[in-house]
């Protein structure tokens, strides 16, 4: 199962989610997740209206802009989405395993 | 090398990204998008379906090569079992009448359970013949009693 965030706004239920096409309707919008550093304000915001995509496509944006202001936890919610924006790539390449000689790694927090 | 004709023609591991770094994440889902169509999955679900069924499709594929290697290696082995069986015949000094030996009646058993059925089957056919056997010996004494029984009588 890809991951999802869910959530209840006003009475609706939602589902956020990425699929390859609304990853690549992004791109197509000049999304791009390496900016996400250097121009957080415009980035965030449209990464978060993109999750929309798939499940809620016709959410005006003044509502996803609403739901995005009121998120708490906004460092995890962009972590989370950053995950789940990567997801359709990773589940394409397979994992090198670890008997192949490959390098294993590990951090100090 | 026979099981690399079979094995791996997908054509993504992680490691061997080389050249990908410069594509867009949509350039990478059309670069894969053949060989995923290639293994039946459908294009719909491709793009807006689960990303994570991905993952299943790669692993039905892999299980479907598996199967495939297994199969084509049973032929070679049906085809080798057959030509030793004729093989008697086959040679050019063979003596005359010689025979084939008789190709098998069934197909090999495979799974745990068609072992286990086989094998049951080979005892109760066992026991049947021994059974027969007993009747048989059973019904000759007991005639040969009968026989001596009555010499006694027509004696006596």
């Amino acid at each position: 199962m890809a991951k999802t965030i869910t959530f209840n706004f006003e009475g609706t239920d939602y589902t956020l989610e990425y699929t390859r096409a609304t990853v690549a309707t992004l791109e197509k919008q000049g999304f791009n997740i390496s900016e996400i550093s250097e121009k957080p304000l415009t980035t965030l915001p449209a990464l978060f209206a993109g999750a929309f995509l798939a499940h809620h496509r016709f959410v005006k944006r003044d509502v996803i802009d609403r739901i995005y202001d009121k998120m708490t936890n906004k460092m995890d919610l962009v972590m989370r989405l950053a995950e789940m924006y990567n997801e359709p790539i990773e589940a394409l390449v397979d994992e090198p395993e670890e008997s192949e000689g490959n390098l294993t790694w590990g951090t100090s927090w | 090398m026979g099981n690399e004709l079979v094995s791996d023609s997908q054509p993504h591991r992680g490691g061997g990204s080389k050249g990908f770094a410069a594509l867009s994440y949509t350039e990478m889902f059309y670069t894969h998008l053949p060989y995923y169509l290639a293994i039946g999955m459908p294009y719909d679900l491709y793009w807006n379906g689960d990303c994570r069924l991905t993952e299943c499709y790669r692993r039905a594929e892999e299980i479907k090569q598996r199967q495939r290697n297994q199969d084509l290696w049973l032929q070679g082995m049906y085809i080798y079992e057959a030509l030793c069986d004729v093989s008697p015949i086959l040679q050019a000094f063979a003596k005359k009448g010689t025979k084939p030996t008789p190709y098998s009646s069934e197909p090999y058993a495979i799974t745990a359970k068609q072992v286990q059925e086989k094998r049951e089957k080979q005892e109760q056919l066992r026991f049947e013949k021994t059974k027969a056997k007993m009747a048989a010996w059973a019904a000759k004494t007991n005639a040969q009693i009968a026989v001596r029984a009555g010499k006694e009588v027509d004696g006596g």
